[in-house]
């Protein structure tokens, strides 16, 4: 196993407790049948890259070649569509050129963080959400939404956690899964494993190199899981036992 | 239905009455308080509006309606230029008007630029002293953070914005166009914004706006917003001629009504009006309007507050020549300055309120410490001015009686 391999295993702490086993029937349908899987990554600027050294750290683009290494043989594409500082609303305006024009069988949105610290409104945050899952599922394609991402000093902004509460609301009443970024950059933290710059680039010149790819590796731990039925070994400190 | 002719006229041939028309236009208007005190209020709207989440911004327009502070200033971007470069085109010719304009636009890049590395450094120092690196999500200025050199560049180039670094270029690329604008304007006001139209819907059908790093385009797409500063332009050179706008109710009720139903879908939480046919639309309204291709109800809601206001605010309305309007139009009078140092107490605000998570009472005290300045240094500036003319006036009449010994 080589060495990356290995500090890969870090991303998987805590992750019994908070799974990720995303229904995907379009995208699972599509790669059996013509063997290609395409994914749009809509969202702000954790989709973008902001903080990573280069483009080829951003989350979208490590998730690509993981799943390239994880399902050889296929036509994978991860298409970044992220811009930093959008809210739900500027994601939405752009769903039918950005997302639906692509035509993939898989949308990875990463929103709600833009709407929680600019306040926007609940009830009209739930309201954004819903068009834009509905414009999605409209057009025959699955959906992810991520949850928001764990920040030292989430108090800053009071209702932090009720944004995250409509995410999830709406992600439950419209039956989409939600990647629970939240509570694994929380285990990651607890984990001892990482440091906190590694995590979040708290001083925003550090790059966060570390916790996008680990972000790409649970995604895509998810997303194999969901598409060929296998069980990803857990354990995080995986040593052949023979 | 006597006024609506030197109207219609004005609107197809864009002629004023008569054959004093010429002498109309080179007599000077008086500078119109109305213009500067909107122009106040509305730079003390984007300053609130420009720190999401605080209170006082729940009371801000855009809670009641469709158009914001934003439409509205570009309007009397409009207004002002035909005041400002129509008159002196008029008098002075093409040439000499050209040459001011560019001299404007040479102070307004340079404004913009300072704005921009100020705001960065804010920006920077913020995020390294508080640790919280969504100071960097909030305004996007990670391109800047993550290729300084490329950003740079792009800076200078107008093709890297920043969020609220968005609209001094529209300004820019919009005052550029005027001298082209106006004599459109000047040949026919419909065929101009005939034309203004359809470039605008144009473009948005067509997907097309100006380039900018790490974003989609442009926040204020320029091929959109320009029709409203051709309607300003248009207004503008209406007040030039001292064309009246028509008297009618008919048009008065449509632009209130138009304001009620605004009004009702913004703060009822689901279909005001019971009918089912109608949710869709409704709540389309009500999540939001496209601001960067300038969503056509904005331009309707505008166009409706801009009627009225002409129609039952006259020049020397107690709204504007007040105590309140007066402290407004203090800071209409120097926009720039007030803009700039506006948008940079905004982001230094954006960061106070989060740093001291949203106490109610430090993002009123924020607030108002936010308007005391830039009323403060519209203030200086009034007087500064003042001053600096008294200046320029007594030095001729220093030099005339000054004895030639003193050369």
């Amino acid at each position: 196993m080589s060495l990356a391999l290995t500090t890969d295993q870090r991303c998987r702490a805590g992750a019994a407790d908070h799974p990720f086993q995303p229904g995907l029937s379009a995208a699972k349908k599509a790669l059996q049948e013509t063997g290609k899987l395409t994914i749009v990554a809509l969202g702000s600027s954790t989709t973008a890259g902001a903080g990573a050294s280069q483009p080829e750290h951003s989350y979208p683009a490590v998730l690509e070649a993981e799943l390239k290494r994880r399902l050889p043989e296929r036509e994978i594409k991860v298409v970044n569509k992220g811009i930093g500082g959008q809210s739900a609303y500027d994601m939405l305006l752009r769903i039918d050129a950005d997302v639906v024009a692509e035509k993939p069988n898989l949308v990875i949105w990463q929103t709600v963080v833009n709407d929680a610290i600019r306040d926007v409104g609940e009830e009209k945050l739930a309201k954004i959400l819903k068009k834009g899952i509905r414009k999605v599922e409209a057009a025959g394609i699955d959906m992810v939404l991520m949850d928001l991402q764990w920040l030292p000093r989430e108090d800053r902004y009071p209702k932090y956690d009720e944004y995250r509460e409509v995410l999830a609301k709406t992600a439950q009443e419209l039956n989409v899964s939600v990647f629970p970024r939240h509570a694994m950059m929380k285990s990651w933290a607890k984990s001892n494993k990482f440091t906190e710059e590694e995590l979040v680039g708290m001083d925003g010149l550090h790059m966060v190199d570390a916790s996008y790819r680990c972000l790409a590796v649970r995604i895509a731990d998810g997303l194999v899981g969901a598409l060929t039925g296998e069980k990803l070994d857990l354990a995080e400190s995986p040593k052949p036992t023979n | 239905m006597s006024q609506s002719f030197p109207f219609l006229r004005y609107l197809l041939l864009g002629k004023g009455g008569g054959a004093g028309a010429a002498a109309t236009i080179l007599a000077p208007l008086g500078r119109d308080g109305r213009i500067d005190a909107v122009r106040g209020l509305a730079l003390l709207i984007i300053f609130i509006n420009h720190m999401p989440g605080n209170v006082v911004s729940g009371f801000m327009p855009h809670n009641f309606g469709f158009s914001d502070a934003a439409d509205i200033f570009v309007l009397l971007a409009g207004i002002s230029a035909v005041l400002a470069y129509g008159a002196l085109i008029e008098r002075r010719g093409l040439g000499v008007g050209a040459a001011r304009i560019g001299a404007r636009l040479w102070t307004l890049y340079i404004a913009h630029i300072a704005v921009f590395l100020i705001v960065c450094g804010v920006v920077a120092r913020a995020v390294t002293g508080t640790h919280n690196p969504l100071y960097i999500e909030a305004i996007n200025i990670q391109p800047f953070f993550n290729d300084t050199p490329a950003a740079v560049v792009d800076a200078l180039t107008l093709t890297y914005q920043p969020y609220y670094l968005d609209i001094l270029p529209l300004y820019i690329v919009l005052l550029g166009l005027f001298p082209v604008l106006y004599h459109l304007v000047r040949f026919s006001p419909a065929l101009a914004l005939l034309i203004s139209a359809l470039v605008w819907q144009g473009a948005v059908h067509l997907g097309l706006n100006f380039p900018n790093t790490g974003a989609a385009g442009w926040f204020f797409n320029p091929f959109a917003w320009q029709f409203l500063f051709t309607l300003g332009v248009v207004i503008g050179r209406a007040m030039l001629l001292r064309i009246e706008a028509p008297r009618s109710h008919l048009v008065d009720l449509l632009a209130a009504g138009f304001l009620v139903f605004a009004l009702l879908v913004k703060v009822s939480s689901g279909n005001p009006f019971g009918l089912a046919i109608l949710n869709d639309w409704i709540e389309n309204l009500q999540i939001g309007s496209d601001k960067t291709n300038l969503a056509i109800v904005r331009v309707l809601h505008l166009g409706a507050l801009a009627w009225l206001f002409i129609r039952f605010v006259p020049a020397g309305s107690a709204l504007v020549s007040g105590v309140v309007g007066r402290n407004l139009a203090v800071m209409g009078r120097h926009s720039l300055e007030v803009f700039c140092a506006g948008i940079v107490l905004s982001i230094a605000g954006q960061i106070i309120l989060a740093e001291t998570y949203f106490a109610l009472g430090v993002q009123l005290l924020v607030c108002l410490t936010g308007i005391t300045m830039l009323l403060g240094l519209g203030m200086f500036l009034s007087w500064y001015q003042s001053v600096a003319q008294q200046g320029s006036v007594s030095k001729p009449s220093a030099a005339l009686g000054a004895s030639p010994s003193q050369s």
